[in-house]
């Protein structure tokens, strides 16, 4: 960690530990030239790209692309966070260093939507060619969604938007309310997310 | 052609022919063979007449790599295999150009089992999270359940009481054991042997049985929670225990005895597709299929995760790297395994299964990743807590998914028949790959 | 009498275009004295469709029963696992469950040589089309098999955005096998009673075959 903030200074921030990952970010533009340096370099030597992931922070406005690295020299797992745009979520490709790295971000470019600029393949992986919508973002709402697709018609009990919740209320004394009941919650959840679908 | 010998190059059948024919010719006491067009181009052959059509989808291409793939030179035509063939390990497609019977590109096309799996586990609780993740790599639902189970106990800051870690170690490698035994049938089943297969169930089903005994589920176990294992052992499984320890050195032997000397095993599997160190690492792979490659990376050796610091196992590696040395990794491994679980049961520590865990889990907000070593490689998964009782985000990265991508890296230059048989070496798993 | 109301092909004669203003022809049927005759020496009606009814049915239904029963023991599945079920199927198929007892075991690798498609596991929307294409190229009679809540109902992926929720959205289904996935026992279980099925000959069936009194003989010997 203390060899991370030498080599890099001005670049890395945020650093953070857990009992064995060491978590750093890094900006959008730098992210080829650091994860090169931390690949080839003695110092840190690491060689294995085990994972690339994107996370969708809809309320804050940006998408991050989550890095994780092994290396045999450190005892930790490294993970570097990069912030991307989520009204242009474009960032370098990683596909120069590793060549594994392609499915990821083709599987981040089809369930995201971020475009790496550079790869050579970046097409839809899971998804037909001709869907259109991005289906792991926040704002892809799970039982709207699915009735617009070819998996049309869910049932309509999975729809909150339809449930008649005056017959409860009415039953049930007025001092009586269940502030912790799950599913209240995870329906709270979802609705948090922008309302502004992509399509 | 050679084990060791990385450019083995088959003969284009085509140029072969050719030959052949001028040869002929000659000894006949003709001259040269006299075709319109002046000898080049397709018009030279109207044989191929037609064939640069054969197979290319009614949409432009999208990207460069799909404009290569697209682009029939002389003599070459697209072949699909897939989505259901009968030896593609679930249903995936693979575009293959060919050249007569030798492969000149291959695209692997996915996603026929794509269930949204991530999306339904973030509108999941804890909980049922490790309900869901289980048909993943329906062949290692113990391992599926346990990176989830890692993750989310280091969310949630809880400790895993001793007897469950011994319990869960035991029951992942008894997962391992089948699985690999499986592998070694499914190889002979894609090249046409139908006996391993057979031996390869024998042994599966007893496994399974055995884990139905403890867990109450066939194939999706369901078996871990947080904070530790849903039962403890019981009689049922203690008996089938000794009952499968004895029998499971026969049962993986038999498939050895069928396979390892086999000749014809062993002509088409020597020095297929050879995948080196350098490679593998730059593709990803993990697992079996990195250390038969000769790379000693073993998630339970390098992070040690659960009780794996407490035993004593090798990590074994293969320095050839063709599809034999993947085979031959999978039946070290099984070996290990069995050796693990002897340790394991001869240190089972007594005590509780689970720890105390409120039905409803709302962990602190925060990030956690947790990585296991799965029958297929580095299996692992991020999570994100936002405080509520549903993962931010869940995140796995499956090993047969990134495996998937050395197809064509390996395949070009081979025949396609030997596609089968490096695929089936590879032994990815479509729910795995798809989620 | 019943009458199979489904069946589209009529029989009798093909209808003729008349021209307005002219008579319609006289209908004439050719011999229909002496094969009123014969009916009545035998106590047989003529079915409306074509064919004969009454003491004489009995030798060609029995010899169709005879072709059911082959039928319905040498039903040879179609190699098409989808995803966690197909592997519970290949165990129904190997030796410990051995399902080669009740005359399953071949598993075909082409659809124009399969009679039953046992869809055994999720089936995605992207998956839908090819699996529609070899269901369509199985030539009849053809039955099929729903194994597991996936493709029952969508089972634990109901809610997903690219799932079929239940395989008969998108095809007939003779027997649903629920489970997740079901034992191999379970599956054994729903071919006994696709045979039965098979032998009232219902699935999926060539029009020009006329199912109706065959099913309506045979429905006491089955139960």
């Amino acid at each position: 960690m203390r060899l991370l903030l030498d080599r890099f200074p001005g670049t890395v921030s945020q650093l953070w530990t857990d009992t064995d990952t060491v978590e750093v970010q890094v900006p959008r533009g730098q992210i080829v030239d650091t994860l090169r340096t931390l690949r080839d370099d003695d110092d840190f030597g690491f060689f294995f790209l085990a994972d690339a992931a994107a996370v969708d922070y809809g309320p804050q406005n940006w998408f991050e692309v989550v890095y994780h690295l092994y290396s045999d020299r450190h005892p930790a797992w490294l993970r570097i966070r990069v912030r991307v745009d989520r009204k242009s979520p474009h960032i370098p490709t990683v596909t120069d260093l590793w060549e594994g790295a392609m499915f990821h971000e083709r599987e981040m470019y089809d369930m995201m939507g971020i475009v790496f600029d550079g790869n050579a393949d970046l097409r839809r992986i899971f998804m037909s060619p001709d869907y259109r919508s991005f289906p792991q973002r926040k704002d892809f709402i799970l039982p709207d969604d699915a009735a617009d697709s070819a998996a049309a018609g869910v049932n309509p009990l999975e729809r909150p938007e339809t449930w008649d919740l005056s017959r409860f209320t009415d039953a049930l004394p007025a001092t009586e309310t269940h502030p912790g009941s799950d599913e209240t919650a995870v329906e709270a959840g979802e609705t948090l997310a922008d309302k502004s679908r992509p399509r | 052609m050679t084990a060791t010998d990385p450019d083995v190059r088959i003969p284009d059948p085509i140029e072969l022919d050719e030959l052949e024919e001028e040869r002929l010719r000659a000894a006949a006491g003709l001259g040269p063979r006299r075709v319109a067009g002046d000898g080049a181009g397709p018009a030279a052959r109207p044989e191929y007449a037609g064939f640069d059509q054969v197979g290319l989808p009614d949409r432009p291409p999208q990207t460069e790599r799909e404009q290569r793939l697209f682009t029939l030179n002389e003599g070459e035509m697209l072949l699909n295999m897939g989505p259901q063939h009968p030896s593609t390990h679930g249903v995936m497609r693979l575009l293959v150009k060919v050249r007569g019977e030798v492969i000149t590109d291959l695209d692997v096309v996915l996603g026929y089992l794509h269930r949204g799996i991530e999306k339904l586990c973030e509108n999941a609780t804890y909980t049922t999270v490790l309900t869901y993740v289980d048909p993943m790599d329906y062949m290692s639902a113990m391992h599926n359940e346990h990176a989830p189970a890692i993750a989310f106990e280091k969310l949630y800051g809880i400790e895993v009481p001793r007897r469950a870690e011994y319990i869960r170690a035991l029951v992942v490698e008894l997962n391992r054991v089948f699985s690999h035994g499986l592998m070694m049938g499914f190889l002979a089943l894609d090249m046409g042997g139908l006996t391993p297969i057979l031996y390869g169930f024998i042994n599966r089903d007893e496994t399974v049985e055995l884990l139905a005994a403890i867990s109450g589920q066939r194939m999706l176990f369901n078996f871990f929670r947080v904070g530790g294992v849903n039962w403890d052992v019981n009689d049922e499984f203690i008996n089938r225990l000794s009952r499968w320890r004895s029998n499971v050195e026969k049962t993986i032997g038999d498939n050895e005895l069928l396979l390892t000397q086999n000749e014809i095993f062993t002509g088409r599997t020597k020095g297929l597709g050879v995948l080196t160190a350098r490679d593998a690492i730059s593709l990803g792979v993990s697992g079996p299929n990195l250390r038969a490659s000769g790379v000693p990376f073993d998630v339970r050796k390098a992070h040690p995760y659960s009780i794996y610091d407490e035993l004593e196992f090798d990590v074994i590696t293969q320095p050839q790297g063709d599809s034999y040395a993947r085979y031959m990794q999978r039946v070290a491994e099984i070996k290990q395994s069995i050796h693990l679980i002897d340790q394991i049961v001869d240190k089972m520590p007594h005590g509780p299964v689970q720890a105390q865990v409120p039905g409803i889990i709302r962990p602190r907000p925060g990030r956690a990743y947790a990585a296991i070593e799965s029958p297929r490689g580095l299996y692992s998964v991020y999570a994100i807590s936002d405080g509520g009782p549903n993962p931010y985000r869940f995140r796995m990265r499956d090993p047969s998914y990134i495996t998937l991508q050395v197809m064509p890296k390996l395949m070009p230059g081979h025949l396609i028949a030997d596609t089968m048989a490096v695929m089936a070496s590879l032994d990815p798993i479509m729910g795995g790959v798809d989620k | 009498m019943a009458i199979d109301t489904n069946q589209t092909n009529t029989g009798g004669a093909p209808p003729q275009n008349i021209p307005p203003g002219t008579a319609p022809p006289p209908i004439v049927i050719p011999d229909q004295a002496a094969g009123d005759d014969l009916l009545r020496e035998f106590d047989m009606e003529e079915h409306p469709r074509g064919g004969f009814h009454g003491l004489l049915e009995v030798i060609p239904t029995k010899a169709d029963y005879v072709l059911d029963l082959i039928r319905a023991n040498s039903l040879w599945p179609l190699l098409s696992g989808l995803s966690c079920c197909a592997i519970e199927m290949m165990s129904t198929a190997t030796s410990v469950n051995d399902v080669d007892r009740f005359g399953m075991f071949p598993f075909r690798a082409s659809p124009r040589q399969a009679d039953v498609l046992i869809v055994a596991g999720t089936l995605t929307t992207k998956m839908a089309g090819p699996l529609v294409r070899l269901w369509e190229q199985m030539p009849e009679p053809k039955w099929c098999v729903a194994m597991g809540t996936c493709t029952t109902s969508g089972g634990r992926f109901k809610r997903s955005y690219s799932v079929v929720q239940g395989v008969d959205r998108v095809m007939p289904v003779d027997v649903y096998v629920p489970g997740c996935p079901p034992r191999p026992e379970g599956l054994i279980y729903g071919l006994m009673k696709l045979q039965e099925l098979v032998k009232q000959r219902r699935g999926q069936w060539p029009d020009y075959v006329d199912r109706g009194p065959q099913r309506q003989a045979w429905e006491g010997d089955v139960r």
